[in-house]
Formats: structure tokens, sequence, C-alpha cells
């Protein structure tokens, strides 16, 4: 966007602004709800097409083998069984399931290795066969018929296991014949060699080395994908997804075809938090749809999900910094090793936005990041909430309350002292705008009584139920500016009844985003958001966007909805200046009407404006009030956050328990209160389950997951939560977002498990280096440490 | 490839006669014989309490709960509680508070929420927790779905 047209934006902003904002900054619950809460609304699994088709995957036993051959012959002898695909029989085009955009598949950000069937498995639950039936019964009695023969192979399961020398390849497309995918990232503000000479000459030099856990988005919804190849050539897909632009270019490359000949639509979606940013399996349903010529589902069952879907990386980090005597951290070097799984997906893109988040937290002169994803036999990891950045702030949080106990500092006071201010240059000499992390620190120190209640925690520190008190720092962009292209579209259009419909790309994973973009035009048209349609997220129907991630959806949607409605808002006026003969600069659009500012009573409505633009009253030509505008970031914006929290640790069943989580937030201006706030208690409960109970067990022998269901894998249910949340906002507007607002749906988990293994280490005064933290865990690091 | 059998089924006040396989599960037969679709399939082994129905009055797992059991029994799903296209109170407290995101946990929060207020008007804060043992969010962190509880016990008991 060109320089004047943002300028006249923000000074456009100022104006609603010193009007008085009537929707934007207030609580209305997401637009959906009462579909919802009547069990109306409709998912994917929810759709009945004619003469539709059942699919079932046959997934692989094992971690790593070539299929020497499959016989269906069994299979095909079911009634009712329409088509089975598998290596033998479909196209054979690569892709990178995580492609966002044509052309975007470098070697080094988006290796392509992927296929819809390969001649390879390569992790227990890869895809070896698919088969479509009249109903699910059938399909899944005819999958256990089919024959498989594999030649099998070596497989790795860990970074270790998969760097160590001479270690079988879990993936050919690994770079200099190792099982590094991409690439290593590696930059700083200085040279390697210079950052590390830096931190060994300050007065205190300290390194932990973290591990971190596979963890499961754990959405409610299962994976379901609906396709239909219809007769004139056109394949549409109705999902589950989060970005059906990018799911448009994987799927039509996977099966050849022009883009104009696939249409993804986005159904209502039941959870995602990155686990459906990905292609998953819609090309396999697309391909029996083409076989068949019939509509065809396919709901993954629990199981299936855990095996064959995304996760977060798990993964080793080593923090090491270096401290001078007065507290300042000196430098800091990151090295990072994500495993990615068996398959490339957006695993070096992955440690590209980890890398940056680096940057973005503490003041320090000297900084260096090096880090590579690797390819091991285990389900492909790939976007979950946060990307990359839990897996650097948990580490470096619990480092940092290392160096505090070592060096007898407070955690808040050390924090304080290193952390970036406002409109500060980092060391990479990148600004980081109005970064109110100081300010979220000491609301929180404040409100938490943090001084009083760690004395407090402290005083139990010799009974058998230990209390402590922990914090732990977070820092989440909103978009990919600058690292790659990131805008979006938005048209409105105005109804001759005085009522709009917004279309736009943005997708809504129940995150309220239509509800947000309806509020922000409804400030400007001022027509009831309720008013307002909002159609999102279909290939054929509404204008480019490139996803929900990355946590851009209220920055990117809302400035184009901003510049959308302020188009539209122009052509009423222009048209109420001609119909009342008023000039343009004495109206105003208030509560749906415009009117004559210094004589209210002389007014015309929006319906009555629509209409006479349409009919052409005002001797203009006849014409629609449509606007369409695309606003393209041009600034980096962060949120930040202070999560704070006390736990109690039984020593001797080491059960942790949660009594009380303040999260502090700076995301700039809020738009809508009540779903910010269910945003932060969701980022809360799945980064407590990250800390505490969550874990994706691979056995070390087969590679296969151990514990693919919700009784094995422990997501916090409402008793597990702490009996107190809070949350509080420092909403000092962000001149480059919508009315000042930020992000907030990644920065709201990113730095929940860094506070709670804080306040565990500080009840128990050990060091932790790993989650979860399971009672075995705590029980092995406090014998030690007695014996040691 | 399923012994089938006949069946009478009472759901949402309504009998059907029905002819299934022996082995199909409520949750199958209420989404996929009678579109009743606003029961989820969660997990298919009872741990996440999205295909939660009344039977009875209490509320039980659809999906591990074979359909031929629940002849005799009034059955009530998520799409038979709101009369004439008006919320009960414990629905239209879920949609104020904030309580629904994704909204794939609600039906099945709603139907557990709504049998614990007819059993207990006047729940404890840990009470309605305790009731919310087999039901997993995993967008809410639970706080607005137990403040959603909260608002429509006191509106029932015309407090509020």
């Amino acid at each position: 966007m060109a320089e004047r047209q943002y300028e006249e934006l923000k000074e456009f902003e100022k104006q609603l602004e010193a009007r008085g904002l009537k929707y934007v900054g207030r609580p209305r619950p997401n637009r959906e709800a009462i579909l919802k809460v009547t069990g109306k609304a409709v998912y994917v699994d929810d759709l009945r097409l004619p003469n539709m088709l059942h699919a079932k995957l046959l997934l692989s036993p094992h971690a790593h083998a070539r299929i020497v051959s499959i016989d269906t012959s069994e299979a095909e002898k079911i009634r009712g069984v329409r088509a089975i695909v598998h290596y033998f029989n479909s196209p054979h085009n690569v892709f990178n399931s995580a492609m966002r955009f044509y052309g975007d598949n470098s070697p080094f950000d988006m290796p392509e290795t992927e296929y819809i069937f390969d001649e390879y498995v390569r992790f227990v639950g890869d895809r070896v066969a698919a088969v479509a039936a009249d109903d699910p019964f059938i399909a899944e009695e005819a999958v256990k018929r089919i024959k498989v023969e594999y030649e099998l192979l070596p497989a790795v399961f860990d970074v270790d296991q998969a760097l160590a020398e001479g270690a079988p390849l879990a993936n050919p497309h690994g770079v200099d014949g190792t099982n590094v995918c991409g690439g290593w990232l590696a930059y700083g503000s200085h040279s390697e060699e210079e950052v590390l000479k830096a931190i060994d000459e300050a007065d205190y030099v300290f390194e932990d080395t973290f591990e971190l856990s596979k963890v499961h988005h754990g959405y409610l919804e299962p994976v379901c994908h609906v396709a239909y190849y219809s007769p004139d050539g056109k394949l549409t897909i109705w999902t589950s997804g989060q970005n059906v632009f990018c799911f448009r270019s994987v799927i039509a490359q996977a099966l050849g075809l022009p883009h104009s000949k696939v249409r993804v639509i986005k159904m209502i979606v039941g959870g995602a938090f990155g686990g459906k940013l990905e292609v998953l399996h819609e090309p396999v349903v697309g391909l029996l749809s083409m076989r068949t010529g019939r509509p065809v589902k396919l709901r993954l069952t629990r199981k299936e999900v855990f095996l064959s879907t995304r996760s977060r990386h798990s993964g080793k980090v080593t923090v090491r910094t270096g401290v001078d005597k007065d507290g300042r951290i000196r430098g800091q070097y990151i090295r990072s090793l994500m495993n990615t799984g068996a398959y490339a997906g957006s695993g070096p893109n992955t440690v590209g936005a980890q890398s940056g988040k680096t940057f973005l937290l503490y003041d320090a002169p000297y900084m260096f990041y090096r880090g590579a994803a690797v390819y091991t036999n285990i389900p492909p990891a790939g976007a979950m909430r946060g990307y990359g950045t839990p897996q650097i702030m948990l580490p470096r949080e619990t480092h940092i309350d290392r160096i505090c106990r070592e060096m007898g500092w407070d955690p808040v006071e050390f924090r304080l002292k290193n952390v970036l201010r406002p409109f500060q240059n980092n060391c990479l000499g990148q600004n980081v705008h109005n970064a109110r992390i100081a300010d979220c620190i000491r609301a929180g120190m404040e409100a938490f009584r943090w001084y009083e209640r760690r004395r407090a925690a402290e005083a139990t520190h010799g009974q058998r139920v230990r209390r402590g008190v922990g914090m732990g720092l977070a820092v989440h962009g909103a978009g990919w500016y600058p690292v790659y292209q990131d805008l979006t579209t938005v048209t409105i259009r105005l109804h001759d009844d005085g009522t709009a419909v917004l279309l736009t790309g943005t997708h809504d994973l129940g995150t309220g985003a239509r509800t947000i973009l309806a509020q922000i035009a409804a400030e400007i048209l001022t027509i009831d958001p309720d008013l307002i349609e909002v159609i999102e997220a279909d290939t054929d129907v509404t204008p480019l966007d490139l996803g929900a991630q990355a946590s851009r959806t209220t920055y990117i949607g809302g400035n184009a909805t901003i510049l959308a409605a302020r188009q539209l808002r122009e052509q009423l006026l222009d048209e109420a200046s001609r119909m009342l003969k008023v000039s343009i600069d004495r109206l105003e659009l208030d509560d749906g009407f415009v009117v004559v500012r210094d004589n209210p009573s002389q007014c015309v409505s929006i319906a009555d404006i629509v209409a006479s633009a349409q009919r052409g009253s005002t001797g203009m030509p006849q014409r629609e009030l449509i606007a369409t505008a695309t606003f393209e970031s041009r600034t980096a914006i962060e949120s930040y956050a202070a999560d704070f929290c006390e736990v109690e640790v039984d020593t001797e069943t080491y059960q942790v328990r949660v009594l009380d989580f303040l999260a502090v937030h700076n995301s700039g201006r809020v738009i809508n209160p009540l779903l910010f706030e269910g945003q932060v208690h969701g980022g809360i409960h799945m980064g407590l389950g990250y800390a505490l109970s969550e874990e994706m067990i691979i056995d070390p022998q087969t590679g296969e997951v151990k514990n693919p269901n919700f009784k094995k894998y422990r997501m916090f249910k409402a008793a597990d939560m702490p009996p107190s949340i809070r949350v509080i906002t420092v909403e000092e507007p962000e001149e480059a977002g919508p009315f000042g607002g930020k992000s907030i749906g990644e920065c709201a988990s990113d730095g929940v498990a860094g506070a709670v293994v804080n306040a565990v280490s500080h009840a128990l005064g050990v060091e932790l280096r790993r989650v979860p933290l399971t009672p075995e865990y705590l029980r092995s690091v406090v014998e030690a440490s007695r014996r040691s | 490839m399923d012994e089938r059998v006949e069946v009478t089924l009472n759901i949402n006040g309504e009998e059907y006669q029905l002819e299934i396989g022996k082995r199909w599960t409520l949750l199958y037969v209420l989404r996929d014989v009678l579109n009743l679709t606003g029961t989820k399939y969660g997990c298919g082994t009872g741990d996440c309490g999205a295909c939660k129905v009344l039977i009875d009055g209490e509320p039980v797992n659809s999906c591990t709960y074979l359909a031929t059991r629940a002849q005799g029994k009034e059955v009530i799903t998520i799409e038979g509680l709101s009369k004439d296209g008006r919320l009960t109170p414990v629905q239209q407290a879920f949609v104020e508070t904030g309580a629904i995101q994704c909204g794939f946990c609600t039906p099945g929060m709603v139907i557990t929420a709504t049998a614990l207020l007819r059993r207990n008007p006047n729940p404890t804060r840990e009470e309605i927790i305790a009731a919310l043992d087999n039901n997993l969010c995993r967008c809410t962190g639970y706080v607005k779905i137990i403040e959603a509880i909260e608002l429509a016990a006191r509106r029932m008991r015309g407090e509020a």
C-alpha cells in the first residue's frame, strides 16, 4: 500500500475515533453462536449430498518401508466398493502440503516431498491406499482386505538418531545426504563466532538444553473432507481448513488440474489451531470422486487424526547466554533442532518463523540463531498455535529463571532490566514499534502481588505440599511481513434495503473473525453488524486471502475491511450529496443515514441512496454500490504477553495443581473484549496441557504413536483448570493495526508453559529440562538432585 | 454386512420405526439415518462428550451406546431442546457469555448442563465442574462455559 494511502487510512481512523466508536472495542458474541448452540451449524461431516460415497484410508503399520505390491482383489469383491486408489494406480505429482502460493516451492523453504500415494511409507500412519464405498462399514471392511507386501527399511525417530553419523535417511530429500530438511538457518546480529565470543567474554555464562514434546492440536472436530467431481470437469472440495487458496494450489498440483477447475470451500470449522492449515487428505478424496463421478466423504476417526494429520514439532533447543555482573544480557545463542517427521510440510518455515521471534523480546547486543528441521519416521509435524514460537519461549524462559536463581536476581526484575522497550531497535536493527512488554510485566507483577506471593510460596518449601510462583514472557507477530507477500482483499456490497454483504477470503475458525470484520465494517458504514452478512473463504466466490495463520486475520483482514468500507462510504456520501443537493463536506454517515451535519433533520437513508444509485436517479450512470480493496502489510507488528502462575506440588505423588493464572497481554486496542478473553482462556488451556499433561508418546522401537485417543492423550478437563484465571490488557494502540489492534491468537498460548515450568521449579528448587512435567519426571529430577 | 433388526425409537418426542444394523451406535442412527447432525462425532470412544444426548434425562455418550438399547427410552438430542425456535436458558446463557467458539463441543456441553440443572437447580461451582468431567473443550478453557451454566442456573431460579 502506498505511503499516502496508509496515511489517509490512519487519518480516517482518527476521525472515526473522535466521533466515538460504537461497535469497535465492544463485546459481542460470536455471530455463529445461535446456530452452534442449537445444533444447526453445518460442519463438513454434516453435509449430505445425493449418492455420496464414504471413504476409508489404509494407513501404514510400518515406520519405513517400500511397497512391493498391493493386491485389492479381495476388497473389490465386496458389494458396494466403488473405487480403490493407491500408489500403482494414482497420479505421481510431487507437492508440498503446506505450499501457500503458486511457485512457493523453494527447496529451502518448501521442499516438495509428498505424493498422494508414494512408493514408500515413512511413518506409522502414512497413506497406503483408500477405498470409496456405499457406506462407511463397507469401506472399512474393504480396507481390511487389501493385501500389501512391504520391504521393511531402517528408521529413525528422534533428532539425535536422525543426525547421527550414517543414520538411515527418513526422507530422501534431505540436504547433502543427511536428514536435515531444507537446510540450516543461521543468522544474527553479528557472525556466529563473534556472538559466541561475546557470550564467553561476559561475566557469567549459562547454557541449558531443553527437550520439547510432540503435542497435538486436539481440535474437537476430526478432520473431514467432501469432494465432488462434476461432469463438467470441476472438482469441488468442502473442507474444514484454514487456507482455501493454498489448498486449491496443492490439490490442483497433486491431481494435475488447472486452478479454475478446482473450487475449495471452507465450512464452519470445529477448531483448528494450525492443524488444518496444511492440505491433509483432500487430494485423496478428490481422486476418489474423479474415479467414481460421485461425491465422496472422508471423516477420520480420532485415532486416525492422531496417526495421520499434523502436530507440533518436538525437538531440542539449547540456549547459551552471557550475562554481565549488572544483570544485563550481553549475548545469547540459540540452537534449535525441530523434529519435522516424515515430510517437509512447513518444517523449514517453522524454523524460520521461530528464528524471527528469538530477536524480538530481549535487548541483547549480540544474538545468534541456528536451527534446522530434521526428517524422522514419525507423523509429520506442522503448524500449531505459535508456529515454532513456544519451542523458543519455553526453553528460554526457564533458562532465564535459572540465570536468576544462580545470580540472585528476582525473575521480574531481571526481565524488566532486559526486555526491549517501545520503538526500540533490536540487535538486528528492527524496530519493535509499540512493544509494551515492560508494561505487561509491571501490570502483572502488581495484579499478581508477585513479591508477597513468592515469599508466601517459599514459606511452604519445607512441607509436603509446596507452592511455587513463576512467570514467563512471549512475543508473537501479526502476519508475514517482511518475509513474504502478505495481502488480503475484501469486497463489500450494499443492498437496496440498506443492508450489506462482506466477501472475504479470511477464515473464521471459531475465533470470531467474521464477527470482528462485521464490527469494523459496521463502525464505518453505521449499519448494525447483524445486518452485514459475512461470506468467507470460497475460492470461486470470495477474494484472495492467504489463510488463517501467523495471527494475521484481525490485522490484515481488519485493515482491508476499513479500506473497502471507507470507499463505500465515499460512494454513499457522493450519491447522497446529489440527492440532497448539499456538498459532500457537510455530510456524515449516522446510524444508517447520511445526514447534513449542520441540519440533521435533512437526511437520506442508506437504502434510498443505494436504490437511487441503481436507478441512476441523480443523472449518474446506473450502478451498484460496491467496493473492493486490497490491504498489503508493510509493517511487522508484535503482540506481547507476560504470564504469571501459582502452582502446588505434592512431593509424595508429584502431582501438580495450577492454583491461579494471570495473563497480561499487549495486543494494542482490543476490537472485541469477549472474543479476546476467549482466545486467551483457550491459549492458557493449551499451554497448561503442553507444560503438564500432553504428549504424543512415540514407541522407541516401532515409531508408532502409543496413545492415539483422548483417554491417554491427556488434555486438561474442567477440573484440571486453575480455579482462578484472569486476563489483563495493556491497550496501547499500535498505529498500523486496524483501530490500533494487534494479534492475540498465538500470543495467547506462547508464554503459558514457561510460566508453569518456572513455578514448578520454584516449588521444588530444581531445574526442569523437558515437558510435560509428569509425576515420574518430577520425581526423577528431585531424586537425582538429592543424590547430588 | 451387519445383521438388521427392526426397532422403534423415541427421539425428541417422535416415534421412528427403523431397520438398522444390530451393532450400529445411537450416534450413527441419529446422524446418518435420521440426519440429526447436531450431535457430533468427536472421538468414538466416549472420552470427549461431543456426542452426548439425554436418555431418560441422563447425559449419555451416543458414540458408545448401541441404538438397539435405546428402545423404550426417551432420547432427546440438541435439536430437541429448544421449542418454537426459542433458546432454552442454558442455550441463551452459552451465547451471551461467549462460551461458544468453534462450537463443536457445544451440543454436548449444553446437553450435560441441561441434565445437571434439571437434577440440581442450584449447583455449586465444584458441582458444575464435576458434571463436565466427561466433556472436553479445546477453545475456551471452560471458563466461560462454567460462567454460562452459573448464569443459566441463576436465571432458571428466577434470580437473574
